[in-house]
């Protein structure tokens, strides 16, 4: 039958417009010099483009190519790592509550996904003064535990969705052929649930990657700010650096760019043609 | 073979499906087994909740029955004396509504346009990894960064909007989109921040779509289903799960909503949100039980929200 | 089996507990005692802008022994982090930046060390005519490390294509210029006010209250604008009536001070901003990537009532938080860093190489004329006359309240702006949120 993709390259169009408008807005800023950026009628085009925002940001010894540099690394090291914790704890949990039984399984349950309702300023203080207590500010560690603790029950939910809806029989088929409860896991389930474990990694980088409020108060210097901190920093007392800021927010797209393309053919496949053969 | 689909009535959409190992035969032996390690499973989780989130919870529930102001001290006890100071506050009662409005619209524009989005995205077509790629990058941009782009898009002396607008002689002098009508200061602000967060429950839905086995759509086709009847009726029900979680990620992002608003358009208000207050009210007034006690009602008004889209939306699936 | 049940309840309630207490602890645990050593430690310095050159603190370190870890976070940033930091007594820094605005409100709470107790405070209040309103209750919360006060712009090569060649004296000369720019269409909108409702609107209006020869608050913390004779109000009746009547451009109901700056009046598209911040001339308009008008802005002393008016001062100020670490070596640091040639250096006394970014205006009688002395600073000779007659917007301190006070006049103004409230309604409000402020102390 045939089928005409009017529908999907509407949506294909949508798509790119809806996200690269702004984007290029920016770019097209960061390439401009401040006196030039907010002309009257605005300039589509950088009317001379120069790329003096990313050398400032990027080469160079000065201050804020370090601090760039340094935060950049941080950023990194704190979303990987929190990532990666984030989704075994989540996996194993996950798996625990789709296919187990176990007394306290309900309020656990929802008792963790109702931490999510709390906004961030009301935990922010009393989070503070924990970490404080076990000599963790301005700690990696001390960060990638506040944010563990903050993405596991998103994490947790989007796993227990995608495993639940997994075929059991498969699961019951491993059973019977005598496997233990956790080589099940690992050898069936996973698998099936990569796309699940994938897009979960994925959406708790990014998350990570946005962090700003969290950071800001728990780290104290350049050893533990990520570049979202550094970034805001480069706003003064009464000047806004414009096309230096769209610089920097082209700049930090980069790594998320790069993890999306290389891990998204994980979270995209062709339709499942029915597992359960 | 046929898959089946299990779809679950919304009574039993409250508790965790009970899938499991019960019953038959072999099962006594393995009863000490299955006792220990569901537990073992979720201590490490616990932990952390316990810890590094409901602790913290607590602490805020507690405190905004007292009074705590440094600038006044001691902290006494005041019951609902914090609730009944938000409620008889204007600036407060004002943010309220404004917060309900971007909640609504921000909802409903970023699940409408995550599952356009994602069903686009749905079967593989040349292209397609580079577009998810894209999708995300709204989200990955820093939020200062953003703030300065859309504000710079919005500007009513020299935006880009305006500046189209007027190339196209659509307009003949700029408008001011955002600070005058509240309404339009409102949808104004929320596109922004629907901007921010669509890729999210874009992948939300995506992955829960990833799921629907190929063979419901060459039975949809048999059948001679439209392409929007099988959008109806096969699509959407089996990515409810997904659609849940997204709607109810868009609620809390929403609800919280704090940067857009300050950037765009100030502490006017026309557009000022809840946790905006809660940080003029804790941290630049220092009236600390008042700010947890707003961060209660924003609270106890997400868990509302996000039960009743359990309630009315979710529905567990199992293929 | 039951008893393995009970034994993981019991673990998740002890772990459950052992939070708590820890928070409890927390809760109750205070700062330990800052150390009196200087040589061979290493303090934090939080601040706003990009730290000194590298050769400057590499000097200070080799003739001190302390080494300096800067950390730049932007001002909003810096404030949050400052209160969340001092009420959970944690250390972050062992100097940050205390603002004129906020010398009340971190005064009465005690979270900064009272700077007499580690440098002679006396005998800087002579060079520093700002050091008196870092006081609070005798004790000096921090020191000004700059002069920075608004100051009025006009772009002459706009006023003269208009026309108009002696600047004007008075505000009624100044708005009768205004008009004749825009009646001659050199600008249609010629004069930037930020109405966005933000802090840049409270101290815009403070300077114009000044100029209208009022003052915003007396010694007992009454509001000083409420009688339409007032000064206050006058300023607001002025500044409304401006922008109803086209001569402020109508998107500034959502321009923030920044935004106004950089992208009118620096652009051209006015041709003055009555409260503008001193600096700007030589750190923006003069700036060839940030300006479409070099060379064509200048500063003129504020139009007053009947002749030039005050300034009104808003100065950045640097302290010892309560939890400083090293109380001693920050104080040497604030000693070098609000030093007379330092200071002069670090706005190009001497070449760019030493030069601080971001920085303009010593605090320091001395270190302004050391600067005027080289010629490093554009228009230097007017700005050090008006820094000598500025004035501190509350003689007597900011109030304890004052975030919760700006916050009732930046957002009445703005509605009085838009139109949704009335000048007189919008005064009442602000009149009433300081009297309910100033009695709840």
């Amino acid at each position: 039958m045939k089928k005409k993709p009017w529908g999907r390259r509407i949506g294909v169009a949508f798509i790119l417009v809806w996200s690269l408008v702004p984007l290029y807005w920016a770019l097209n800023i960061s390439l401009q010099t401040d006196a030039q950026a907010s002309s009257k009628p605005s300039n589509y085009l950088p009317p001379t483009p120069s790329f003096a925002n990313f050398g400032a940001l990027l080469s160079g010894n000065g201050d804020l190519a370090e601090s760039i540099r340094q935060s950049a690394t941080n950023i990194f090291i704190e979303c990987a790592s929190a990532t990666v914790v984030t989704v075994i704890l989540a996996t194993l949990a996950a798996y625990a509550f789709a296919r187990m039984k176990f007394r306290g399984r309900t309020v656990l349950f929802y008792g963790v996904l109702a931490t999510m309702a709390f906004p961030a300023y009301t935990t922010l203080i009393p989070l503070y003064q924990i970490l404080t207590n076990f000599g963790l500010v301005n700690t990696y560690l001390g960060i990638v535990l506040v944010y563990v603790s903050g993405f596991l029950p998103l994490a947790t939910w989007i796993l227990y969705n995608y495993m639940s809806s997994l075929p059991i029989a498969l699961e019951e088929a491993g059973q019977i052929d005598g496997a233990s409860r956790m080589q099940v896991l690992w050898h069936v389930v996973l698998p099936l649930a990569r796309p699940g474990v994938i897009s979960t990694a994925i959406i708790t980088f990014l998350f990570a990657w946005g962090q700003f409020l969290f950071p800001l108060v728990l780290s104290s210097d350049l050893s533990t700010q990520p570049l979202t901190v550094v970034i805001a920093a480069l706003e003064g007392r009464h000047l806004v650096p414009y096309t230096l800021l769209s610089a920097a927010g082209i700049l930090a797209l980069g790594v998320p760019a790069v993890i999306a393309l290389i891990l998204n053919r994980y979270i995209v496949s062709g339709l499942l043609a029915g597992s359960v053969k | 073979m046929t898959t089946v689909i299990r779809t679950k009535s919304a009574s039993a959409a409250a508790s965790p499906a009970p899938g499991g190992w019960s019953g038959g035969p072999g099962d006594m032996g393995r009863r000490r087994r299955l006792d220990f390690l569901p537990y073992a499973l979720v201590t490490p989780l616990t932990l952390f909740i316990v810890c590094l989130a409901l602790v913290p919870a607590g602490f805020t529930i507690v405190e905004s029955f007292f009074r705590i102001q440094p600038l006044n001290p001691p902290d006494k006890f005041t019951g609902l004396g914090n609730f009944q100071a938000l409620f008889s506050d204007d600036a407060i009662t004002t943010s309220m509504g404004n917060t309900a409005l971007y909640m609504v619209i921000g909802v409903t524009l970023s699940t409408g346009l995550a599952i356009l989005m994602a069903v686009t995205l749905q079967k593989k077509f040349f292209g397609r990894s580079v577009l998810i790629a894209i999708l995300i990058l709204p989200w990955a941009l820093p939020g200062v960064v953003e703030g300065i782009v859309w504000a710079s898009i919005w500007d009513s002396n020299s935006g880009l909007l305006n500046s189209v607008l007027s190339s196209l002689h659509l307009i003949d002098h700029y408008i001011i989109f955002l600070g005058e009508n509240r309404f339009l200061t409102i949808l104004g602000i929320e596109l922004v921040q629907v901007w921010q967060i669509t890729p999210l429950s874009t992948l939300l839905i995506l992955a829960s779509l990833q799921n629907i086995p190929g063979e419901l759509y060459e039975a949809a086709d048999l059948d001679g289903s439209s392409p929007w009847s099988t959008f109806r009726r096969v699509t959407l029900p089996l990515a409810r799960p997904g659609i849940t979680v997204a709607m109810v990620q868009a609620i809390i992002a929403t609800l919280n909503v704090f940067d857009q608003p300050y950037v765009l358009n100030g502490s006017a208000s026309t557009g000022a949100s809840l946790t905006m207050q809660t940080y003029f009210v804790s941290f630049q007034n220092l009236n600390f039980g008042e700010g947890y006690a707003l961060s209660l009602l924003i609270t106890l008004v997400t868990l509302l929200a996000s039960f009743l889209v359990l309630k009315f939306v979710y529905r567990p699936v199992e293929f | 089996m039951r008893m393995k049940r009970n034994h993981l309840r019991a673990a998740a309630l002890v772990a459950g507990l052992t939070c708590v207490s820890l928070l409890a602890a927390g809760c109750s645990s205070t700062s330990s005692g800052g150390s009196t050593q200087t040589k061979g430690v290493t303090i934090t310095v939080a601040l706003f802008g990009a730290p000194p050159p590298k050769a400057s603190l590499a000097a200070f370190t080799k003739s001190t022994g302390i080494t300096v870890k800067w950390s730049t976070i932007d001002w909003d940033s810096l404030q949050t982090k400052i209160a969340a930091a001092s009420t959970s007594n944690t250390y972050f820094a062992d100097a940050t930046d205390v603002d004129w605005s906020r010398v009340g409100q971190e005064g009465k709470l005690g979270w900064f060390l009272p700077m007499e107790n580690y440098i002679n405070t006396k005998s800087l209040s002579g060079d520093m005519p700002q050091l008196s309103s870092f006081t609070y209750k005798g004790k000096v919360v921090g020191i000004p490390f700059d002069s920075s006060y608004l100051v009025t712009t006009v772009n002459k090569t706009m006023f003269a294509k208009a026309g108009i060649t002696s600047m004007p004296t008075t505000i009624a000369d100044y708005t009768k210029d205004l008009q004749q720019v825009k009646s001659s269409s050199v600008s249609s909108t010629p004069l930037n006010i930020p109405f966005s409702a933000a802090e840049g609107l409270s101290t815009y209006w403070y300077e114009t209250t000044q100029a209208f020869g009022g003052t915003i608050l007396n010694a007992a913390d009454k509001p000083q604008f409420t009688s339409p004779n007032s000064g206050g109000y006058k300023a607001a009746q002025w500044m409304v009536d401006a922008i109803k009547s086209g001569l402020v451009p109508a998107g500034n109901i959502n321009v923030a001070d920044s935004q106004g700056q950089q992208t009118l009046m620096a652009k051209g598209v006015v041709a003055s901003t009555f409260a503008d911040y001193s600096g700007n001339v030589g750190s923006l308009y003069d700036v060839p990537s940030t300006s479409s008008v070099l060379k064509q802005v200048d500063y003129i002393p504020t139009p007053g009532v009947s002749g030039t008016a005050d300034n009104v001062s808003n100065p950045d100020g640097i302290g010892i938080p309560k939890t400083a670490k090293y109380p001693a070596a920050a104080a040497k640091f604030i000693q070098w860093f609000t030093s007379a040639q330092n200071q002069a250096d670090f706005a190009g006394a001497s070449g760019p190489s030493k030069v601080m970014p971001g920085y303009f205006l010593p605090s320091r009688l001395t270190g302004l004329s050391k600067l005027t002395a080289t010629g490093g600073l554009v228009d230097g000779t007017e700005l050090a006359t008006l820094l000598k007659t500025s004035k501190p917007v509350f003689p007597d301190g900011a109030p304890v309240w004052y975030p919760q006070f700006s916050n009732a006049v930046y957002t009445n103004l703005h509605a009085a702006a838009t139109g949704s409230m009335t000048v007189d309604a919008a005064i009442k409000a602000i009149a009433q949120e300081a009297t309910t402020l100033a009695a709840g102390q």
